[in-house]
């Protein structure tokens, strides 16, 4: 009986497959079609998002405020359930009802999970549109590496914009490596140079820290284009010949002392970084998120920060092919099964993501990095990225790197099960660097490295 | 003609509590049990092939005792309630006897075993870390350490070695040990509520007359508190097995979530959670009715146990 | 063997003959040495527990005290170096605890009064009637407790949904109350302390005449006292740390809940919104226990009090 279904569920695969690809790809789900907006009728949306309510949600609120002007017939409501998970959970059940939003908050294994319902709304047919659709300046306008986010879901077509986006950068004692005539490192080679120099200088450091486990060995995959997931196929790509090797290499570091991360170090690597207690140990480097640059930066002492701090870019493979990760809420439509609701989420999405004085004040007040371009001509935004520095203005500095490598940015593929990759290879990555002293000694380091990976790839593929 | 209507009132005091579990825990039960037996049902997919779009088979359960560490979710699960759930009973008991037997300062006491149950979980999270954690290089060559945590401190300050309990490099057994002491201390309050309360019920007399007869404090403990309190222990082993089996909060309160489900110590709730959050409902039935056998076998064998030491 | 019973009578005997006629007051002061040890044990062992079980409430005083820097120091301080009380002020500005406030108290007076007459009559009948079927139902019913209670969830939003309940400017209080009003937990808790009662009480007042429910007040009830306070207080404090369910189904925040209102609260650090100000958290945590605690120190001594006032016979 199940070898039956599962012949029909394959045969109806094949012809599903099959019949998309005759028709030259129709978009999922809801179709625009020749529908219009209607100006007069009143319409009521729903806007999920995490934002602070003191901070972040009246930054938003007072541009909604001016959205509703421009569109008198549109009434927003702009709701906060709680961090990320409760979006998704909160969303994810009420689909179940139909009591979902009109437009939320995400990240793309969210919309991977909301696809499979088929009420998430393709973005294609409104980008192009003559009427509600995109100038090819505003499409231009964004940051390209974070707007090819929406379209990483293995069907070519688009699924979200990016509404304020994070990445890593580097940190370091600026005045510690001015002292000792040190180089900043811009590749993983020169980065391990550096870290020997300051632990000859301080023996008793940890030079580097990186924050995640996880974001570095993406990122490690993306530089060396060695494989990590794919959104149709075979989803698991990350076991490989090059991927065991730098796991290796790193967990190697990690043993000899020359780096740690935050969950190996059972504390915040920045506070390794900022630490001024000349009995605790330091560090020089950190590798963390470009929106937590005030907490990299040591508290004053005397009124004048005792060292500066200075950011750059993560260290790269191919300094000639640079990647760096790309983090932060984008937002996804959902179908209501009404038509002008649909088309006012539409609206409000254009407007939250294509807006340079929304996304100027939302980086002001947020840190996160604007995903439009032309930011830096507001002239209170250039002045603000001109006077950056390590001090009082650090935030802007992160802000300022994050700018400078528009050309850098990567996105992995979504599907449903990316999440768990993500936990995966972190977790990989810790076992491998928390176990390699003692395999060390036992002379057994590929054993466990084989051994991490396989066991990754099981469960990925085993997963519940 | 008594017993008739004695069933009749039995029925209609208990009709407000079976209409409403009948509406809101039997159905629930029910519908996810049949999800169960429909192989990869999913919430998402549910909205597109509809309620019925899924085969009907044992396939949920066969991915869930595929999955590569269930084995070791279950053990842990076992390894993490039936001792705590005996270990915290009994220091309940002795503490609540012991508050029950004392005249000064007895108040002053009750309100500070009272405290822990109106500490908000997120701060007893976050206590244990500062209690247990080592933040430095534990597991490098030569590790830096910035500080050993309370514990070792203390362990220090005898003369002993400092325990890498829950850090990089650490062992099963340390974490098993941390995460027991940190379910069993989060069950005593309100055991000892529980307890404290039932040994007020006790009628007095029983104790007057254990004092005219001269019965050492021992063996009053033994046979007169206990078999008095034998419901209420009944009780709290009971429902402390129910909620031991169903235990996962207490390993995220030390881990975080990630770390919980990829690392050692994930239980079989912890399996349930991430099943339920990739939506995959069916696979979560599965799961769920899996560790429902489990859990009404041993409530079986305890209650047996029970019947035979009861004394009422 | 009842030789040698009699044969350690008579030894005892001799025994206490040879102390009698040894010095009384040397007996007297080794029990009333034994004694004292005994006092010194018991009190150092209730503090050094109460030491441990109190380190949590400690460390959340503490926390809530501290700046944000001082919060993340490597080495972790056992007092604030800088006692930071506005961090209260900061957290009640930030946590929209107002409203909150009244609504908890609502959801959990109301909620509390209905669960404890549900409770009560059911427990009863277990524990005092006989039917058919009892003992099947009853471990239905605890079988019941063995299913995460996560995977509810979804069905019963679907049910409140079916029932018209999602329109909660109109239902909030009901969606909030009435899913959880019966307590596999609590009735079986009861039952147990019902059994406590011996039954001839009830075979009793039955012979007189007595009926079910002047019994059940007027004896049932007063023996089970402290556990029914002890229910109360569990209930209460129920409504105090829901989380989940309100934040899934309450759209309309004149309904929210006390946790919600901290859990909501922001406290996100100046120029990084993505880190967590804890201090701040745990000052709102602090606050919100603050009444639950009054709550118990006020039935504490009910809870206390026991069965000395009854005079009920065994």
């Amino acid at each position: 009986m199940k070898r039956i279904f599962s012949l029909l569920l394959v045969l109806t695969m094949v012809f599903s497959l099959s019949a998309l690809v005759a028709c030259g790809k129709t978009a999922p789900g809801w179709q625009l079609g020749d529908a219009t907006f209607d100006p007069n009728a009143e319409v009521t949306i729903t806007f999920y998002s995490t934002m602070g309510t003191t901070t972040l949600a009246p930054v938003a609120d007072a541009a909604i405020e001016r959205f509703m002007e421009m569109y008198p017939n549109i009434t927003v409501i702009h709701e906060q359930p709680g961090d990320y998970d409760t979006v998704r959970d909160t969303i994810k059940t009420e689909l179940t009802v139909g009591a979902h939003p009109n437009l939320a908050y995400c990240y793309p294994d969210h919309v991977a999970m909301y696809n499979r319902s088929g009420k998430v709304i393709t973005l294609d047919q409104f980008i192009d549109h003559a009427e509600y659709g995109l100038t090819d300046a505003q499409k231009a306008d964004f940051i390209e590496g974070f707007y090819n986010e929406g379209k990483q879901f293995g069907d070519g077509f688009m699924y979200t914009l990016p509404f304020s986006k994070s990445t890593e950068v580097l940190y370091y004692n600026k005045t510690f490596f001015a002292e000792h005539g040190l180089k900043v490192p811009t590749t993983w080679d020169e980065m391990e140079e550096v870290c020997r120099q300051i632990k000859a200088i301080d023996p008793n450091c940890i030079p580097l820290g990186y924050d995640s486990e996880a974001n570095w060995f993406i990122t490690m995959t993306e530089q060396y284009k060695s494989g990590y997931t794919s959104a149709t196929g075979n989803h698991y790509l990350f076991d490989n010949e090059t991927n065991r090797a730098f796991v290796e290499r790193f967990a190697r570091w990690h043993s000899e002392g020359l780096m740690t991360t935050q969950e190996l170090n059972g504390g915040y690597t920045s506070s390794l970084f900022v630490n001024q207690d000349p009995t605790l140990p330091k560090s020089y480097m950190s590798i963390g998120s470009s929106a937590g640059a005030t907490h990299q930066r040591p508290d004053k002492v005397d009124g004048a920060y005792p060292f500066e701090v200075g950011i750059t870019s993560i260290p790269q493979v191919d300094a000639k092919n640079p990647k760096v990760i790309s983090q932060g809420p984008s937002l996804v439509l959902l179908d209501t099964g009404d038509t002008q609701e649909n088309i006012a989420a539409w609206l409000l999405m254009r407007f939250l993501t294509t807006d340079v004085e929304l996304q100027a004040e939302f980086a002001n007040a947020s840190g996160y990095v604007p995903v439009l371009k032309s930011v830096t001509e507001i002239s209170t935004f250039k002045e603000k990225l001109d006077n950056a520095n390590g001090g009082d203005n650090i935030a802007y500095l992160s802000m300022k790197v994050c700018l400078e490598q528009e050309k850098y940015y990567y996105t992995s593929p979504a599907f449903n099960g990316s999440s768990t990759a993500r936990d995966q290879v972190g977790a990989l990555m810790k076992y491998c660097m928390e176990n390699y002293t003692t395999h060390k000694n036992a002379g057994t380091i590929d054993k466990l490295i084989d051994e991490a990976f396989k066991n990754a790839i099981n469960e990925c593929e085993s997963q519940l | 003609m008594v017993d008739s209507k004695q069933q009749w009132k039995a029925w209609l005091y208990l009709a407000p509590a079976l209409i409403l579990l009948a509406i809101f825990t039997v159905w629930p039960i029910l519908n996810t049990s049949i999800m169960a037996f429909q192989e990869g049902y999913n919430e998402m997919d549910a909205l597109r092939l509809g309620r019925w779009g899924f085969p009907i088979g044992l396939g949920n359960f066969e991915r869930v005792l595929n999955y590569s560490k269930f084995w070791s979710a279950l053990q842990n699960t076992l390894i993490l309630c039936i001792p705590t759930v005996l270990i915290s009973t009994l220091l309940a008991l002795i503490i609540s006897v012991c508050l029950n037997s004392i005249k000064p300062l007895q108040r002053f006491l009750q309100t500070i075993y009272f405290l822990p149950y109106v500490t908000n979980s997120l701060a007893i999270g976050m206590v244990f870390a500062a209690m247990f954690n080592i933040v430095g290089t534990t597991a490098a060559e030569n590790p830096v350490i910035s500080t050993y945590g309370i514990i070792n401190n203390i362990i220090m300050m005898f003369g002993g070695d400092p325990i890498n309990w829950i850090n990089a490099g650490s062992t099963y057994e340390t974490k098993l040990i941390v995460v027991m002491i940190y379910i069993i201390w989060n069950a005593l309050p309100f055991k000892i509520l529980i307890l404290l309360g039932a040994l007020q019920s006790v009628n007095k007399q029983y104790y007057d007359a254990a004092k005219i007869d001269g019965t050492g404090k021992v063996r009053t403990f033994v046979r007169i508190t206990i078999p008095l309190l034998s419901p209420m222990i009944t009780y709290v082993v009971i429902t402390g097995f129910i909620g031991g089996f169903k235990e996962y909060s207490s390993v995220v309160g030390i881990f975080d979530d990630a770390m919980a489900r990829t690392g050692q110590l994930n239980t079989m709730v912890g399996l349930i959670y991430t099943s339920i959050t990739n939506s995959n409902t069916g696979v979560a039935s599965a799961a769920a009715l899996i560790l429902f056998a489990i859990i009404f076998v041993i409530t079986m064998i305890n209650l047996a146990i029970s019947k035979k030491t009861t004394y009422y | 063997m009842s030789n040698n019973i009699n044969n350690v009578t008579a030894n005892r005997e001799t025994a206490l003959h040879v102390m009698k006629e040894k010095d009384m007051n040397q007996v007297n002061k080794t029990a009333k040495i034994m004694k004292v040890l005994g006092y010194i044990a018991v009190y150092a062992f209730l503090i050094l527990m109460a030491f441990i079980v109190l380190f949590p409430f400690y460390w959340m005083i503490i926390s809530s005290l501290k700046s944000w820097q001082e919060y993340n120091l490597a080495v972790p301080t056992l007092w604030p170096q800088v006692i930071h009380f506005e961090n209260y002020a900061v957290a009640l500005e930030r946590a929209n605890l107002e409203r909150v406030f009244g609504n908890t108290v609502y959801v959990g007076v109301v909620s509390t009064l209905l669960s404890l007459i549900i409770t009560i009559l059911s427990a009863f009948a277990f524990a005092r009637l006989e039917f058919k079927g009892r003992d099947a139902l009853f471990a239905g019913l605890l079988a019941t407790m063995m299913i995460p209670g996560e995977l509810f969830t979804i069905t019963n939003y679907q049910t409140t949904f079916y029932f018209g309940w999602g329109d909660t400017s109109k239902w909030g209080f009901t969606i909030l109350i009435v899913p959880f009003l019966v307590s596999t937990f609590y009735i079986y808790l009861l039952k147990q302390n019902f059994l406590q009662i011996p039954n001839e009480l009830y075979l009793a007042a039955k012979v007189d005449g007595v009926s079910d429910f002047k019994y059940l007040w007027k004896v049932m009830i007063p023996l089970a006292f402290p556990t029914i306070i002890s229910i109360t207080i569990l209930k209460m404090m129920g409504a105090w740390n829901t989380y989940v369910w309100p934040n899934l189904v309450i759209k309309d925040k004149d309904y929210l809940l006390v946790t919600n209102g901290i859990r909501e609260g922001d406290y996100s650090v100046a120029g990084a919104v993505d880190m967590v100000n804890y201090p701040l958290q745990m000052a709102a945590v602090a606050m919100v226990s603050i009444p639950l605690f009054m709550v118990f120190l006020f039935f504490r001594k009910y809870i206390m009090k026991g069965v000395s006032r009854s005079g009920i016979k065994g």
